[in-house]
């Protein structure tokens, strides 16, 4: 690789792209050949930045400078000023954020805002490379975590334990210990074995898996190698969701690369073990993010959940054992081998360790995402990284964990976010999507929202939560429409506790969660809207 | 599409039931219409040897999937929590206002299509919504105004 | 067994481990509510749905309920079927339901019967509490037989269950989701134009008023209705019926849920072909041809004017002037009866029946190879083999529920080979399909056998131990290597090798035949070529193999047993042995009982114009469409010096006839029919029969009495437990009161023998040892060439049953409604015709005008037809080629010319 002193990078995903990151692009390439500086400054296409709603943005390195919003006319200005003479363009609309800090624990940023320190491991080199150069990645560190377990000579069962011994828990929202999965995997009868990662990420305010895809899909080929090597699996899947081109896009080159170096493939890195990895596309359907939907999914089907037990690990893809993965928690795996256990441990809670990504919506400053600490306040996460309440207004509720999550009010601010406490709190971490709401939100509009959600995605197999999300629909667009009856609140509550207990898997379970925190903590509102 | 052309589509998957997606995906995709016909349906079933009902089935399960023609564009608009939150049903009812259609229907003129989706995962820059492939966010009635401008301009 | 023990509502129990919390609950008697569970023996665990959520219990600490139906028992586990959380969910599954489902219930064919009407009663769900979601689905009702009302579906799929998993039948599915599921036939077509065949295994799986039997519509309430299990009448799988009755009349017909071999399963035909028994043309009185002229008559002159024909004819011409057909389609007894008339009374062994014409070479074959000439296994087997060898069979159109056994077998992993000429169901579900060319399976046997022999792949143990003439056969099939039977049959040189090595490697294996083997020049040779293969491969004698001849008329194997053949009596004793026909004599109270074996049906039709057979009695069998080359058969029939028909209709062959007899028809009488699998299963009565119509075996009795011959027999059971079962070892121990519910499997040597599922057990033969013999190929007797270019073979269809007597008169019309000619796509452009397209097909006999049906089931050069209608029957062209030791005709091959047909 040819050296270069100074490094342009432009974050490229839906919303930059939309606001014309190729526009920009096209122009810098132009303006630079004009001065003859393509040898010195190189422009490179990086991963998402987690930063959105913010038009183009642009990155200079090593300076670690920022801009945002950024409209082809600015191009030249930013080159003749910046790129040559050094000096910061102040004047584009939002002032450059110096020194955003990118890797795990570097720098000192500023305060508030998605630039504000974060400790990133999942994402540490997501947005600082080009995800589609294999090369940039190598000598990133990419694949150091696969190349230790060979040198080392690692058994799968070292692997597995070192996993355990880490605490990592699955971050598609249930919270299962992954080396117990891995391990069950392992031990199951069967010849073959399957590792899936579930990129199906459909969960309403969710796009953390999108950008560990889009801005470093190594890590997670890499990831996945390391846990087909642990439980014995030759094929692994993604099932990455269908309206996440760009994903499928990268993911696809960087299989195809990984093939070229001998990552993947027969005998990766010589060491007599052989894994595949095939990209399988969903087609618009929320429950196929749940992992037996998923299966049935991948094997061609409706995406219909499966009973459980048997669970995948001894009964999964074609029936045979197979561990499915979200994104996010394989993405924990290459650190945590490079690294150890001891390392992500200290990192997080005691019962959670390491980091997790939210994103920050609604009625904030800076929506957005964010990776940092396990147990992080959710004071910190709206106020601090999420630059508090939009215009100044006043903190109503938190949605927290996606559609069928909890409404938390406002005295519950400080919990720490960590399954643990969250759980004690009668709350669910979900997938870390943190959703908030100001002082004008209606809490009845919004239940009605999530039962509409809930009505349009319920698979439909069973007769609880297909009638029921049907049925809860109803009452909740009659409370809404200020029509509510004698009785439609207990009718919920009721409605929502059978389809909690008796509903075939976990999407008509949960309905009960929303339903329940809006009821208890919002009364007054639904009562109002009852006509009492 | 020609036979001919369905033919040579088909044989790029695998004979095995798994491929059935994948294949569903690339039938709608060579169609302009964005639909999977009956004929779509019949070959993927005969070249997997599934039932017509598993694939007719498997086709009306996705929301990706339609067996209705579409217009040129295909406008999804998301109505989820974080969007709904930000404004999403004021956009469906001018969008409604602009094209002169309901959701699930087609302009006479066949350019667009308005269909109502869940999360499409760009929530950041919500309300948002997709035409065809490519997103639109932080939307408000002013930029609907100037999108479906630009798109009835640029077909 | 690893028992376990739990609590359920206080009460404990012992299961077997993997039981579910419902068979546990079962076990104590306590009822639990089910929706969507699907009892039946042929489902595995992981095809339960568990979707309707009725069945949740209370199972030990976690808050949420489990559903019973599938959810295992696990150690010290405490159930709770009642409490307070499984009745509140209950009560709101329910609730849910109706907010959907019309209040219909009293206009409603299922009530009564109904499991949501029922659970709605007892949990005291009056009406919904919730608002209505969804109204006025329109009413599929384009089928012939069934009616979707969708406004009463709850979902449960249990009808696409049924449909997939039990049929096999692939129509119904589940389409779109959410509330807006439904179940949808093929791209959600209404089901009259879909793909469905009509078996109504759906309908009888819904439990809910969605799904119902057109015919049943308006005729009585499921309270009203008596339950009488009877066997079908059409094919020789010998299903197990429950008739719904209403007085006389048949309502409904289910099939018995855990009666052997059906198991709940039914087709078109025994589901929905019953009601030609109440026809308007039935024969309701004896008829005398005067004049011309066809005169009703009483029984008294019917049986004055045969007794005095016949008795003129014995003393002019002998006893071997008189000729006699029997019926396969009515029971045992009947023929019993006739063979005896023929036997004892008449003295003549004249007597066959239309195994004649379909699988006399099995029953030949067989003996010369095992030593007895039945289906060695049985058909309930079929559900769980590792692997089969189907050929010359089309058994979802012939036997569709034999057939379901294979497709269950073949989604659970089964292996499945077919070698057929034409590519139908089976073959397109098939792992291996060997589309040979028709008439050459004793060269592409010959060659597996070869592969076998050359690459050491038979069974050498069974060979040496078992069998004879193994030194014989290799000569043979050494002459038959892959590349030059591949040049004989077409089938490539690679796929015999596999063939043979895939049976080689997946033991046992069951081979099932049909008639593409038996109605063929080398019938015989083709049947023990089978019966070499198996022998080889030490398939024999062993549960999941055997060769397995699916015998086609509903009591074929019957009239075989019951000696209504020229050589045999009854339990193939033969007539040729001085002490069988002693035993006889003594029993029946006669003398000199005719020793010389008699004549086969084509040689008694022959004789008709030369007058050696002056007298022909037929009974229940339509010569003039069913015999090849109709031309002659009238010919022949016509120029008869006395003819007597004995059926239920005026069929074609009454034309001809001098006498007409009335008889009672299925479900008139009760008696036995033995089915394909050597089953003897009741046949019951549930109404009279029309007009003067009588039981068949009274008019036979009634006859010899005339003759002098005083029968003690009162009833078909008499007949069976007195003389069927004394005078033949082989059914010993059946007798009717062993028979009231599953049938029992011959040979059943005493009161105390289970019967058997599968002959020749541990490779002991029924006569010693089993015969290897070498065949050589010999082409059909006829062959296509310039002016005959085509082949033409013929079958039947699935909803319609041979001369279309019965399934005429049943509506099947609706569904197979004339005469086509199957062509293959590239003939029908080179002839310039599209489907649907008139064709004139042509042979040396005769011609018809027919609708081309274009599918790629046939090769190029192959012409397929049926013969259940008269005209267009393909009998016209059909020639009177037989095979050498049997004489069955060759109806699976002639030569024939095709053209458009320009008028
Ligand atoms: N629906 C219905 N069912 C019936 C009957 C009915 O009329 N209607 N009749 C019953 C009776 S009596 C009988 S005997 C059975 C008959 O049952 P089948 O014998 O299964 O029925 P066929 O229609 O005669 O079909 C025979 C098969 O042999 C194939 N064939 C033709 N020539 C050759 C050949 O040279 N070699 C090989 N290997 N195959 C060949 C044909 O393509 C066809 O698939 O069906 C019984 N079941
Ligand atoms: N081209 C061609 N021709 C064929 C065949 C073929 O494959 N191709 N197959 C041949 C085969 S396998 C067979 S089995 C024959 C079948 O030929 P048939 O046996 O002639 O056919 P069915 O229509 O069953 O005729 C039976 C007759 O019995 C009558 N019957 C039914 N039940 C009773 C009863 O209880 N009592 C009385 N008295 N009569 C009754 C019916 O009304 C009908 O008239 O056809 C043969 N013909
Ligand atoms: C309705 C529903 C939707 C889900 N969606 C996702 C998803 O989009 N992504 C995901 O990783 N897990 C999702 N899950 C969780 C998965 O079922 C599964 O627990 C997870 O993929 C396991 O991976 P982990 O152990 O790494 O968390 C969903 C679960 C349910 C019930
Ligand atoms: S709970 Fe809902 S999503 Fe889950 S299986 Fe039942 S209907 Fe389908
Ligand atoms: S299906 Fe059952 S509940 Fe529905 S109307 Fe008929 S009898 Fe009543
Ligand atoms: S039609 Fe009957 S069997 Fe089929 S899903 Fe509906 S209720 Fe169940
Ligand atoms: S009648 Fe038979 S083939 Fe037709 S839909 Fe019902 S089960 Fe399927
Ligand atoms: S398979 Fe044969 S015996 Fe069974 S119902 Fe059908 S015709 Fe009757
Ligand atoms: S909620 Fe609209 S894109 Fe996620
Ligand atoms: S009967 Fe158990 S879930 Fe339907
Ligand atoms: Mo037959």
């Amino acid at each position: 690789m040819s050296v270069f002193r100074t490094h342009v990078l432009l974050p490229v995903d839906e919303g930059t792209a939309q606001a014309g990151v190729f526009e920009v692009k096209r122009r810098l390439e132009k303006e630079l050949n004009a001065r003859q500086l393509l040898d010195e400054i190189k422009v490179l296409e990086s991963g998402s930045v987690g930063i959105v709603g913010r038009g183009v943005i642009l990155a200079v390195y090593p300076d670690r400078i920022y801009y945002f919003n950024v409209r082809e006319q600015d191009v030249p200005r930013i080159i003749d000023e910046h790129l040559l003479k050094g000096r910061v363009v102040a004047e584009l609309d939002h002032a450059p954020i110096a020194s955003a800090t990118v890797a795990a624990s570097m720098g000192k940023g500023s305060k508030v805002g998605l630039t504000r320190t974060q400790r990133r491991i999942v994402l540490d080199k997501a947005w600082t490379i080009d995800p589609e150069s294999i090369d940039e990645i190598l000598v990133a560190g990419g694949y150091s975590g696969l190349e230790k377990i060979f040198t080392d000579k690692m058994s799968p069962e070292a692997v597995i334990e070192e996993i355990k011994k880490s605490g990592l828990r699955g971050r598609g929202g249930a919270g299962f210990p992954t080396g117990m999965k891995w391990e069950f995997t392992r031990k199951a009868q069967g010849e073959e074995k399957f590792i899936i990662c579930n990129a199906d990420e459909g969960e309403p305010g969710t796009f953390k898996d999108r950008l560990i895809l889009e801005g470093d899909p190594h890590r997670l080929i890499e990831a996945m190698t390391i846990a087909a090597y642990a439980i014995g699996a030759g094929r692994g899947f993604v099932y990455i969701r269908g309206e996440y081109e760009l994903s499928i896009e990268r993911l696809r080159k960087a299989i195809t690369q990984a093939r070229q170096y001998g990552l993947l493939g027969k005998n990766i890195l010589e060491s007599g073990f052989s894994f595949e990895v095939e990209i399988r596309k969903g087609a618009g359907a929320y429950i196929c993010g749940e992992e037996t939907a998923l299966i049935e999914s991948l094997e061609g089907k409706r995406g219909n959940p499966r009973v459980k037990p048997p669970y995948p690990v001894t009964h999964g893809l074609w029936q045979k054992p197979t561990a499915v993965n979200n994104v996010e928690t394989l993405a924990n795996v290459p650190g945590i081998m490079v690294h150890g256990a001891e390392w992500f441990r200290k990192i997080g809670t005691d019962k959670c360790p390491g980091t997790k990504v939210f994103t920050i919506l609604g009625h904030v400053e800076y929506p957005g995402l964010v990776e940092t600490d396990m147990g992080t306040s959710l004071r910190e996460i709206i106020f601090g990284y999420g630059g508090g309440i939009k215009g100044g207004k006043k903190f109503k509720a938190a949605l927290l964990g996606g559609a069928a999550g909890v409404f938390l009010p406002e005295k519950l601010l400080d919990v720490r976010m960590d399954y643990e406490s969250l759980k004690e709190n009668k709350a669910v971490l979900g997938s870390g999507a943190v959703l908030v709401m100001d002082e004008d939100t209606s809490i009845v509009d919004m239940l009605f929202s999530i039962a509409k959600f809930f009505a349009h995605e319920s698979c439909g197999q069973c007769v609880p939560c297909r009638v029921g999300t049907r049925q809860i629909l109803d009452i909740a667009y009659r409370i809404r429409q200020g029509h509510g009856r004698e009785g439609d609140l207990e009718a919920l509550l009721n409605l929502a506790e059978v389809m909690f207990t008796s509903s075939l898997c976990p999407l008509g379970q949960s309905l009960i969660m929303p339903i329940k925190s809006a009821l208890e903590n919002f009364k007054e509102e639904f009562m109002m809207a009852c006509g009492h | 599409m020609t036979p001919i052309n369905r033919d040579k589509l088909l044989t790029q998957h695998e004979r095995e039931g798994d491929s059935l997606l994948a294949i569903l995906h690339d039938l709608q995709n060579a169609s302009p219409e964005h639909y999977l016909s009956d004929d779509d349906l019949r070959a993927a079933a005969d070249y997997l040897k599934l039932p017509y009902s598993f694939v007719h089935g498997v086709a009306t399960f996705y929301t990706m999937y339609s067996l209705k023609p579409r217009g040129r564009n295909l406008i999804r608009v998301c109505q989820s929590p974080p969007c709904h939150l930000l404004g999403s049903s004021t956009i469906s009812r001018e969008l409604i206002g602009l094209l002169g259609i309901g959701f699930g229907e087609t302009t006479p003129d066949k350019l667009f299509t308005l269909e109502m989706t869940s999360c499409l995962g760009v929530c950041g820059v919500a309300p948002a919504m997709m035409v065809n492939d490519r997103v639109y966010g932080n939307l408000t009635k002013e930029r609907l105004v100037e999108v479906i401008k630009d798109l009835r301009r640029a077909t | 067994m690893d028992m376990i023990k739990l609590t359920i509502d206080d009460r404990e129990v012992e299961v077997e481990r993997g039981s579910t919390i419902l068979q546990a609950a079962r076990k104590l008697g306590i009822e639990i509510p089910t929706l969507c569970h699907f009892d039946s023996p042929h489902l595995a665990k992981s095809d339960q749905p568990a979707a309707c959520r009725i069945c949740v219990v209370e199972a030990g600490g976690t808050r949420g309920l489990v559903p019973s139906c599938i959810s295992e028992v696990t150690a010290d586990m405490n159930v709770k079927t009642r409490s307070e959380s499984v009745v509140a969910a209950r009560k709101t599954v329910l609730d849910l339901l109706l907010s959907g489902h019309p209040e219909d219930c009293l206009a409603c064919e299922k009530n009564g019967d109904c499991r949501l009407q029922n659970y709605c009663y007892e949990y005291g769900v009056e009406r919904t509490s919730f608002a209505r979601y969804r109204e006025n689905i329109v009413l599929d009702d384009v089928s012939p037989f069934i009616q979707i009302d969708r406004n009463k579906c709850i979902l449960c799929g249990k009808c696409v269950i049924a449909c997939t998993k039990l049929a096999g039948n692939n129509v119904l599915g589940f389409g779109a989701r959410g509330v807006e599921t439904k179940i949808v036939c093929d791209d959600d077509k209404p089901m009259g134009e879909s793909t469905c065949v009509q078996c109504g295994q759906c309908v009888q799986s819904c439990p809910v008023g969605a799904l119902t039997d057109k015919k049943s519509l308006g005729k009585g309430r499921t309270w009203q209705m008596k339950k009488v299990r009877t066997t079908c009448t059409y094919c020789g799988v010998g299903c197990q019926l429950n008739l719904h009755m209403s007085g006389e009349q048949i309502t409904r017909v289910t099939a018995v849920e855990d009666g052997k071999p059906n198991m709940g399963q039914l087709c078109v035909k025994g589901r929905y072909g019953y009601d030609f028994i109440y026809s308007k043309d039935r024969l309701t009185t004896p008829l005398i041809k005067k004049n011309g002229k066809f005169e009703e008559a009483s029984w008294e002159e019917a049986y004055t004017l045969i007794a005095d024909k016949f008795r003129k004819i014995i003393k002019e011409s002998g006893p071997d002037a008189l000729a006699a057909v029997s019926c396969a389609r009515s029971s045992n007894e009947d023929s019993y009866a006739m063979q005896k008339l023929f036997r004892a009374v008449f003295k003549t062994n004249n007597i066959d029946h239309c195994a004649r014409v379909c699988h006399a070479p099995t029953v030949a074959g067989l003996a010369a190879s095992f030593g007895s000439g039945a289906s060695s296994n049985s058909i309930g087997e079929f559900r769980d083999a590792k692997m089969f060898f189907v050929i010359g069979s089309n058994m979802t159109e012939a036997h569709p529920v034999a057939a379901y056994y294979v497709k269950q077998a073949v989604r659970k992993g089964a292996k499945l080979i077919v070698a057929d000429p034409r590519k139908h169901e089976l073959a397109r579900k098939s792992h291996i399909f060997a589309q040979l060319k028709v008439g050459t399976d004793v060269a592409f046997l010959n060659s597996i056998m070869n592969v076998l022999i050359t690459e050491d792949l038979y069974d050498k143990k069974f060979v040496a131990e078992s069998c004879t003439g193994f030194e014989e056969l290799q000569a043979t099939v050494m002459k038959y290597p892959p590349e030059k039977a591949a040049k004989i049959c077409k089938v490539p040189a690679e796929t015999i090798v596999r063939i043979a090595r895939e049976l080689a490697a997946t033991k046992p294996s069951m081979l099932i035949y049909t008639l593409g083997l038996t109605e063929h020049t080398c019938g015989t040779n083709n049947v023990m070529s089978c019966a070499n293969l198996q022998m080889l491969l030490g398939n024999m004698g062993v549960e999941f193999g055997g060769v397995n001849p699916m015998r086609g008329q509903n009591n074929v194997q019957g009239a075989c047993d019951m000696g209504a053949l020229p050589n045999v009596f009854h339990g193939y004793q033969k007539v040729t042995d001085p002490a069988i026909r002693e035993k006889f004599a003594k029993a029946w109270g006669v003398s000199d009982l005719p020793d010389k074996p008699g004549l086969m049906i084509p040689d008694m039709v022959k004789s008709l114009p030369d007058k050696k057979i002056r007298g022909f009695w037929v009974f229940g069998e339509n010569l003039a469409n069913a015999e090849p080359n109709i031309t002659h058969t009238e010919h022949c029939l016509a120029s008869a010096e006395f003819l007597v028909v004995q059926d239920n209709f005026f069929n074609e062959t009454c034309k001809f006839a001098h006498v007409i007899l009335p008889a009672a028809s299925w479900c008139e009488d009760e008696g036995t029919f033995t089915s394909a699998e050597r089953r003897v299963s009741m046949v019951r009565t549930v109404k009279t029969s029309p007009g003067l119509a009588k039981p068949n075996w009274l008019i036979f009795k009634e006859m010899a009495k005339i003759f002098g011959h005083e029968w003690t027999f009162n009833s078909g059971r008499d007949i069976w437990d007195n003389e069927v079962a004394e005078l033949a070892p082989m059914f010993a121990g059946i007798k009717y009161s062993r028979i009231e519910g599953d049938g029992i499997q011959w040979p059943c040597p005493n009161a105390d023998h289970p019967g058997s599922t599968v002959l020749h057990r541990y490779g002991k033969f029924t006569h010693g040892k089993g015969i290897l013999k070498g065949l050589e190929w010999t082409a059909p007797g006829e062959v296509e060439d310039a002016e005959y270019p085509f082949i033409l073979s013929t079958g039947r269809r699935l909803s319609q049953y041979h001369t279309r007597t019965q399934t005429g008169r049943s509506g099947m019309d609706a569904i197979y409604k004339r005469e086509t000619a199957d062509i293959s796509l590239a003939d029908a452009e080179e002839i310039g015709v599209k489907d649907g397209e008139m064709v004139v097909v042509k042979s040396r006999r005769g011609e018809v005008r027919v609708p081309a049906r274009v599918t790629d089931e046939v090769p190029k050069g192959m012409v397929w037809m049926t013969f259940h209608f008269r005209e267009g029957n393909c009998n016209w062209l059909t020639s009177n080629f037989s095979d050498t030791i049997t004489k069955t005709p060759e109806y699976k091959a002639c030569a024939v010319n095709v053209t458009r047909c320009e008028a």
